[in-house]
This record gives C-alpha cells, structure tokens and sequence, in this order.
C-alpha cells in the first residue's frame, strides 16, 4: 500500500521528496518504463504506449513524444518505478488518484486531501505516529486534523 | 468571488487542428478537472499565442525558480495564465491574486485556497470534435 505524508517534516531524512513530476518523469522515469506502464497509460490518458518514448494522442491520434502525458498520469508512473522517494500529488486528477491508491507501494506527500472516492486502505504518517486507514472519511479527517 | 473579466471575455487560437476557445465569465478562472483532459495542452496553445498577443502572460513549471509574487505585481493589465498552479502559487501569492484589481487570471490547478473562489470561479475543460477538428472548451465546473 502507499504512504502518505501530510507534512514535510515527517518525510525521512533518507528519503528525497520530488515536487516537479513532470521533471522527474522526462529525467528518469521515462527510461525505466516496461510494460506495467501500459495499463496505466491507457487508463489515466486513454492513450495507447506506442513505444518507449512514444504516445498516441487520444484527441487526434497523431504519435507524441511520450512527455505529453499529463502530469496526474506522469506522477503515478514515478511512484511506482521509484517508491523509494515522496512524490507530491497535488497535480493528480480523480482518475489518476484512483490508480494511485492501490499502487503496491511508494510514498506520496499533499498537505491537503487528495482521495479518490474510490479508495484502497492507505499508510499515513505523522511524526513517529503511523496508522493504516481504509475508508474516506477517516482519511479525510486524519488530513484536516480531526481527533 | 463574483467580478468581470477585466483584461477579456473571450480568449481564442488555433494551433494546427486544435481550437482553445474560452469565454470568460470572472476575472478569475481557475481550470481543474480530472487528469488528461487537455488542460496543458491547451495552456501551450495560448502560450504560443503570446509571442503575437502582447495581452496575455503565461507561467508554469518551468517558472519554479522566479518570484511569481514579484513578476505579478509588475505586471498590469495582462491575462495571466498559470498552469501547475497547485505547486507553483503559495499562500501569499494566492491571496494577493484574489485582491489583484490590475489583471485578469486563468489558473489552472485543483487547490482553489486562498483565492476566495467561489462555484462560480470553476470550470473544466470540454473537447469537441469536429472532423479532424479538436475544439477546447471551458463549462462551470459541477
């Protein structure tokens, strides 16, 4: 399951936390892609992987350089070839988000809630405090502080 | 918050077979939605149209290292559109947006804090085909 960090300061000291996905994408996820990108770049994008670093638009299916997938669906591949780093997942949209919540693992950080409707149990961290929460609400409250 | 566009009320280009095509209600417009719907690629599109429209001034990403704050409050009378808006704009950038009474904004993002937004400040992108023709559109978000 992930990890969820709602302050920076609890984010481990060994652990680099990535605020530009787009960046980090276009810099070193691009090349680590295999096929486990595929479902995920249909699903987000509803565009099909042509190869390593093509895309089919789903506008008007001319091929593109894969770094015009969006930055929710660039975030979700990054966490996933790199779940030893916190990726910040304020850009993600609702369908980026669900695919995110049940990624097997990796970190991820917001200082405000970002949930899919749709939602798997989740970690989340704060200070040495680490709790598993599986429903919304809970989440929802454990993000604005709620005892 | 509830105010008239003051810079346009109508924002359009073309870019090959892409038509952006906004109409604006409220001098802020913030563009949210769900992830791949065309929002970047449209904010390329306008972008592209600066270097022919001396009206409108564009931010994204590639602007993390300046003071947006201080690029804001030296510019007047412009549409300023930010894409990446969630990690580029702070508190104190947001708040002086919502007081902004010199330029207009589009910012696209899905965090609205601090920006006094109100239903009536969001919106999401549209695409329609026509042919070969992608047309982006902006609708009250619901």
């Amino acid at each position: 399951m992930i990890t969820i960090y709602k302050s920076k300061n609890d984010i481990p000291r060994d652990l680099e936390y990535i605020e530009l996905n787009d960046i980090f994408f276009n810099q070193n996820t691009v090349v680590k892609l295999d096929e486990r990108a595929r479902e995920i770049i249909e699903r987000i994008d509803e565009s099909k992987w042509l190869s390593k670093y093509k895309i089919e638009s789903k506008f008007n299916g001319t091929a593109l350089d894969i770094d015009c997938l969006s930055t929710g669906c660039k975030t979700v591949l990054n966490i996933l070839y790199f779940p030893d780093k916190v990726f910040c997942i304020k850009e993600c949209g609702d369908n980026a988000l669900e695919i995110l919540y049940y990624l097997n693992g990796g970190s991820v950080y917001s200082d405000y809630a970002m949930i899919p409707f749709d939602m798997k149990a989740v970690q989340v961290r704060e200070g040495k405090s680490i709790r598993i929460i599986a429903d919304y609400e809970e989440l929802k409250g454990w993000w604005a502080n709620e005892k | 918050m509830k105010s008239k566009p003051i810079v346009m009320e109508h924002f359009s280009t073309v870019h090959t077979s892409f038509i952006v095509n906004f109409e604006f209600t409220n001098n802020i417009t913030i563009l949210t939605g769900v992830s791949a719907a065309g929002k970047t690629a449209s904010f390329s599109f306008i972008k592209e149209n600066t270097a022919i429209n001396p009206n409108i001034v564009c931010l994204n990403y590639l602007d993390y290292q300046k003071d947006i704050k201080d690029v804001l409050v030296h510019t007047e009378g412009k549409l300023i559109v930010i894409d990446n808006a969630d990690i580029l704009l702070d508190d104190e950038v947001r708040k002086y947006i919502s007081m902004d009474g010199n330029n207009q904004y589009l910012i696209i993002g899905r965090n609205p804090k601090n920006l006094f937004a109100t239903k009536e400040n969001l919106f999401e992108l549209v695409s329609k085909k026509k042919g070969e023709i992608t047309e982006f559109q902006i609708r009250p978000y619901l």
